[in-house]
């Protein structure tokens, strides 16, 4: 895991950035929980003929469901992230003209006078790295998830392969489509979050 | 950073800090004020954030820092006040003197902790221990809500933008000459100044004080008789010059 951004004076772009590419991802979301829509129909329709595909669409509306939630989240968790490196640079900057000054009033009859204020600068930029490091932390997990929820999904799809396989010629090309949709989506979202987490350790 | 003091009594200095020698080359160059009073300090357009550190260092050499309890911008431009959120963080308990017409502005650059007192357009007095500051009119001259600083006891007026001059690096801190400094202001106060009937409001409230230092925010500090001879080549001088 990343600790903290490299280049933070880029970071705060790289963040905000993540969170407009995430739109794409709750509209591949949107389309598997269209495409979950679509399946819980069609197995209502065949009934038995189609019986084990029933677990196979639950499992779609839960994925589609957890990873809009999901998608949520990083977007916010990514701005605030945005935010917070924005404040850094900040107080990164603060901090360097107070040290600055310092060095510069050294003889000054009240140089002292600048101590106190200079270590505050200190200590909010401390502060304020240790925070952007907490929320790249979670943004980081959250990330994680989102793409072993992508490898559940990619394991759900083989099987589904098989059971569409398996079932009556008349619904096989149905199920086939449904399948093909949830592993495209999937793959676009897996994508999509490990460019999100390449911009980031950028 | 140089430090020139224009005056000094028992009750008060009135400290001019410019010509810092680490400025970036592509930025206009800026005249501070201090005046310290027995037990506070102001601090008169303090300036843009890069002369920020070099401004500290020179402000502690006179006063502890904790003495500025208050802080003036003669209006909103980033030259005169682009300091005010790292004055924000040195100064957490100060008060800020500016035009009304800016707080929704001024707050842009960081004023967090800081109070805003905002000037009313008419002007008006405050007191710092025994000393009377007054804060004058100087609306449109150039910006749209102005105010210059007058001190009766010192007979200091900060006009702010008014009576500037664009001088070359390491140029005097007074108006040694004032026909050949004449051509150094020319056309800041035709292009920057927007309104001849503003200047002429501004000149008459300013013939009737009593003025021994006229100190602008940029170029040189008029002594007595050019005082006079400034406001009255301003009164001749056509501004507002942009429109072709
Ligand atoms: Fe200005
Ligand atoms: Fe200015």
């Amino acid at each position: 895991m990343q600790s903290g951004p490299r280049n933070s004076a880029h970071f705060f772009i790289n963040a905000a950035t993540v969170a407009a590419e995430l739109s794409v991802v709750l509209t591949e979301a949107k389309n598997i929980s269209l495409e979950a829509m679509n399946a819980k129909a069609l197995v209502a329709r065949a009934g038995d003929n189609v019986r084990t595909f029933k677990p196979i669409t639950d499992f779609m509306v839960e994925l589609a469901n957890d990873t809009i939630w999901l998608v949520k989240e990083i977007n916010r968790e990514a701005l605030t992230l945005s935010r917070n490196s924005l404040a850094d640079l900040h107080s990164a900057d603060a901090h360097e003209r107070f040290k600055k000054a310092q060095e510069r009033s050294k003889t000054a009859a009240f140089g002292d006078t600048l101590d106190s204020i200079a270590q505050e600068a200190s200590n909010r930029h401390h502060q304020q790295t240790m925070q952007l490091r907490r929320h790249m932390r979670k943004l980081f997990e959250l990330l994680d998830e989102i793409e072993s929820r992508m490898l559940a999904a990619n394991v759900v799809t083989a099987t589904s392969r098989l059971e569409a396989a398996t079932a009556a010629d008349s619904y096989q090309a149905s199920l086939e489509g449904i399948v093909v949709k949830l592993e495209k989506a999937a793959n676009r979202i897996k994508h999509i979050a490990s460019k999100c987490r390449h911009s980031l350790e950028r | 950073m140089k430090v020139v003091k224009l005056h000094e009594s028992r009750s008060h200095e009135w400290l001019v800090f410019g010509r810092d020698e680490e400025r970036p080359s592509k930025i206009i160059d800026t005249n501070q004020y201090m005046i310290k009073t027995t037990n506070h300090a102001i601090m008169l357009d303090p300036g843009g954030i890069e002369l920020f550190s070099a401004m500290l260092a020179a402000v502690v050499h006179h006063v502890p820092v904790q003495q500025i309890t208050h802080l003036f911008a003669s209006h909103q431009d980033p030259d005169i006040i682009s300091s005010l959120g790292l004055w924000d963080k040195t100064l957490p308990h100060a008060e800020l003197h500016a035009p009304w017409l800016w707080e929704g502005f001024l707050r842009h650059f960081g004023c967090n902790s800081i109070k805003y007192n905002p000037l009313p357009d008419e002007g008006k007095s405050i007191r710092l221990d025994e000393v009377e500051l007054q804060f004058i009119p100087a609306h449109y001259m150039h910006s749209s809500g102005n105010f210059s600083v007058y001190d009766p006891q010192a007979k200091i007026l900060m006009s702010g933008d008014i009576g500037a001059a664009l001088l070359p690096d390491g140029a005097p801190l007074f108006v040694e000459d004032f026909d050949a400094h004449v051509d150094k202001m020319r056309l800041f106060h035709q292009r920057w100044m927007p309104s001849n009937r503003a200047k002429k409001d501004w000149i008459r409230r300013v013939r009737q004080l009593d003025i021994k230092y006229m100190a602008p925010q940029h170029g040189a500090i008029f002594r007595d008789r050019d005082v006079v001879r400034f406001l009255d080549w301003l009164d001749e001088l056509e501004v507002g010059t942009g429109i072709a």
